[in-house]
């Protein structure tokens, strides 16, 4: 799927991420394979508990406690040479995450190491969903911006400062002196988002993590955001790694879309192919069950029947089998379909035994032992809403 | 203020509740010149220094068996209207009429005790957080059965009966009764506030974002469960929500309103292809397209809403507006009606220029249908099972 290690940043293999409960073991993401490719911008969609949230804090390193990555490599390349990975792994310990091609791998890297002290915040960042919790209410904005830079870039308090304001200006800000020396408090949720912005931009990170930073605003508000993000990626050259569950912002603003659901990859095309020719029985689903400006109103919204199933159910084979309206049976529900690559000039991937020429996928052992928790699963409520808090987050 | 008020409080009874009247479009409600105003207290005495005017003002009426929608960004003033008309927020002006078919018009806003346990169980409420809206400690059946034992319908096996009958109803089992609300997803939550809406057969739901928290696909199955309620039922609903795209599916009437005031309000076709005021049209041009060859060029409205606290002069949006000229900041423009040809369409706008301005409607999506299933090649060439 790879142009070679230097056109991606991130190259995501086989990412397997496991909360422990006392309940039982929840697997947010069961083997999820994709790359971002440099100076893209690649949308994140599926519905709650889907695994892309997790996806971007096992990125960052941030999952909560329990959670932990149990398989799998986050292999990240920083921009220009192969020394790169060199400066970023000073410590000893951290010597085994480097890799061949000259990358690192974030799955290596301790938490709380040096080197993974060194890429989160400067070379990828993060902004998150509620911008009043993301933001320290007791300290000013420019203080907080300060802070990153003092940490990453420079010493210089007047100088931190001084770029600090004009981070401020670039977000578009009116007024960025004053904005600057305000509390969080004091701004609108538009302002919050756009000073979240600018402190993950203030370290000219390589990679933003945009994790659904226009769910809490207005559509108009919303429309400003989107707009300041395609302006800065063009700006400064980064990529950016969208998360939402909105199919109308990824349209708008992302190049490349990968569509999950309960801890996989199913479909991932570029944005043009998914809406135009979405070949996984789940992103059609999804596709028709948006309500449409200017389709036909009296008509019924599709629906996808049944409930995303809890987190602790397992479901063998693919696990959309219980709601799609492709089913198979003795296909679906035994074997994981394996990811096909489509015939055509895209990269057109996609998960489902309607597009695998011999059932090809691994037989789950899932099947044989469980075959009733299938059919039970698609009415099953979240009968544990903090494991599925857990996965959300 | 006051004078604009009164104009567009007349101009609104002449013009017969802004909708041609029909033996079948009766109203159930009308709503005239409808204050909010919350008192902002400071100081050491806590002594009033301003007041934050939530809702200032607003006319508006709803049909018996449609869907009248309010749109508007956060802090327009549209859940506390909505609160308001059910006297969850007492209102601080205005008058609310319920037109009901035993005790006829009422005006809610002045009502007695009496008179208004007599008509809360005609007007409910949906909302926005199936979280937050059901008491954890109570099971599924008791929340339903509250509003019956509270009203004191039903009672020992007909009060059961009839909460397995609404659960039947919203698409859930009778067993579900025992359970706890915790032990359902978002959309079974929701479900289970609409039977608890539903319970006391109401003519009027007032429905507060109650899709805006639940998964698109989820949120597909509770508003074909509206809809289907609303046809089997009669019910009408005031549905206040901030996403477009399910506001022109679900609603046969669409009111916007900015900072406290409703600015323009139509039937959703006039309202969404014939806008009259430009805040509308930029809310219509705001909305993300589900479709990536129809991308959003230009920003459509820049800046923040003005705070209700201390709102601009004259027309509220001209701070915002492309297109204000002098006298937006100078007068405040009433609800006018929009005449075509010289009639009266029920269609009004509260813009100085709403007659000359040529506004763009929504943007339709180039995406007719996405095909169900795989297609018919592809599935042959497929193992059957």
């Amino acid at each position: 799927m790879t142009d070679g290690p230097t056109d991606t940043i991130v190259s995501v293999k086989d990412l397997e991420v496991e909360f422990p409960t006392s309940l039982g073991v929840v697997r947010a993401l069961n083997g999820v394979n994709f790359d971002i490719p440099r100076g893209k911008v690649i949308g994140i969609v599926g519905e709650s508990g889907c695994g892309k949230s997790v996806t971007a804090r096992a990125i960052m390193q941030i999952i909560e406690r329990p959670g932990r990555i149990t398989g799998g490599s986050i292999e990240f390349h920083r921009k220009g040479s192969e020394a790169a990975a060199d400066e970023l792994l000073s410590e000893p310990e951290d010597k085994d995450a480097a890799t061949r091609s000259g990358g690192v791998d974030i799955a290596k890297l301790d938490p709380n190491s040096r080197g993974m002290r060194a890429i989160r915040g400067a070379e990828i960042a993060m902004i998150f969903q509620e911008p009043m919790t993301s933001l320290n209410p007791v300290y000013t904005v420019g203080s907080q911006i300060e802070e990153a830079i003092l940490l990453h870039q420079t010493d210089d308090k007047q100088q931190a400062k001084a770029q600090a304001v004009d981070m401020l200006r670039q977000v578009g800000m009116p007024n960025p002196e004053r904005i600057a020396t305000s509390y969080p408090h004091e701004l609108s949720g538009g302002m919050r988002q756009r000073a979240m912005i600018a402190m993950a931009l203030s370290c000219h990170p390589a990679l933003l993590i945009a994790d659904e930073p226009t769910t809490a605003l207005d559509v108009t508000t919303e429309a400003q955001i989107l707009s300041l993000m395609r302006d800065l990626k063009s700006e400064i050259g980064m990529s950016i790694m969208f998360i939402t569950h909105s199919m109308g912002v990824v349209a708008q603003l992302c190049d490349e879309v990968i569509v999950m659901y309960l801890g996989r990859v199913v479909e991932r095309a570029s944005v043009d192919e998914i809406f135009y020719n979405p070949k996984h029985p789940y992103t059609r689903s999804l596709l028709r069950s948006i309500p449409r400006i200017g389709a036909q109103r009296q008509e019924k919204l599709e629906v996808i029947k049944g409930s995303i199933p809890d987190p602790y159910t397992r479901l063998p084979g693919c696990t959309f089998h219980p709601r799609c309206p492709d089913y198979m049976d003795g296909v679906c529900n035994t074997i994981i379909p394996a990811e096909t690559l489509l015939a055509g000039p895209t990269l057109h991937t996609v998960r489902c035994h309607l597009y695998s020429d011999n059932n090809e996928g691994e037989p789950d052992p899932l099947a044989t032992e469980g075959a009733s928790a299938g059919g039970q699963a698609t009415d099953q409520a979240d009968k544990q809403p903090a494991a599925a808090s857990a996965l959300k987050a | 203020m006051t004078q604009t008020t009164t104009e567009q409080a007349t101009d609104i009874s002449d013009q017969g509740q802004g909708t041609p009247e029909s033996a079948e479009h009766k109203p159930l409600l009308e709503v005239t010149d409808l204050k909010k105003h919350f008192p902002i207290r400071g100081g050491l005495l806590r002594r009033e220094i301003g007041t934050v005017k939530a809702v200032d003002g607003v006319n508006l009426s709803v049909n018996r068996g449609e869907t009248l929608a309010i749109v508007g960004e956060s802090g327009c003033g549209k859940s506390t209207t909505g609160r308001a008309i059910l006297r969850l927020e007492e209102p601080t002006g205005g008058e609310i009429v319920f037109h009901d078919s035993e005790l006829g018009a009422v005006n809610v806003e002045s009502a007695d005790r009496q008179t208004m346990a007599r008509i809360r169980p005609k007007m409910q409420i949906i909302f926005q957080d199936p979280f937050a809206s059901l008491d954890s400690r109570m099971t599924v059946g008791r929340v339903i059965a509250e509003p019956l034992v509270i009203n004191k319908v039903l009672q020992g096996k007909a009060l059961r009966d009839r909460v397995a009958e609404l659960l039947v109803e919203v698409g859930l089992r009778p067993e579900h009764a025992s359970r706890y609300p915790h032990a359902f997803s978002g959309g079974q939550r929701q479900r289970i506030g609409i039977a608890r809406a539903i319970a006391l057969n109401p003519d009027l739901i007032v429905c507060d974002e109650p899709v805006s928290a639940l998964d698109v696909s989820v949120q597909a199955q509770v508003i074909n469960l509206m809809e289907d309620l609303q046809s089997r039922l009669g019910l009408t609903y005031m549905f206040i929500s901030h996403d477009l795209s399910v506001v022109e599916h679900i609603s046969d009437r669409v009111a916007v309103m900015y900072v406290g005031r409703v600015v323009e309000i139509g039937t959703t076709a006039d309202l969404f292809y014939n806008p009259k005021h430009p805040y509308t049209e930029a809310l219509l041009q705001a909305v993300p397209q589900p479709d990536p060859r129809n991308r959003l060029e230009v920003v459509p409205l820049k800046g923040d809403v003005p705070s209700p606290a201390s709102p601009p002069s004259g027309c509220y949006f001209h701070t915002r507006c492309p297109y204000a000229q002098p006298i937006c900041s100078e007068e405040t423009p009433p609800l006018r009606e929009v005449k075509v040809d010289g009639k009266a369409t029920g269609h009004q706008a509260a813009c100085h220029f709403s007659d000359e301005l040529k506004l763009k409607g929504a943007v339709v999506s180039s995406i007719e249908t996405v095909p169900q299933t795989a297609s018919a090649s592809q599935a042959a060439g497929a193992p059957s099972a």
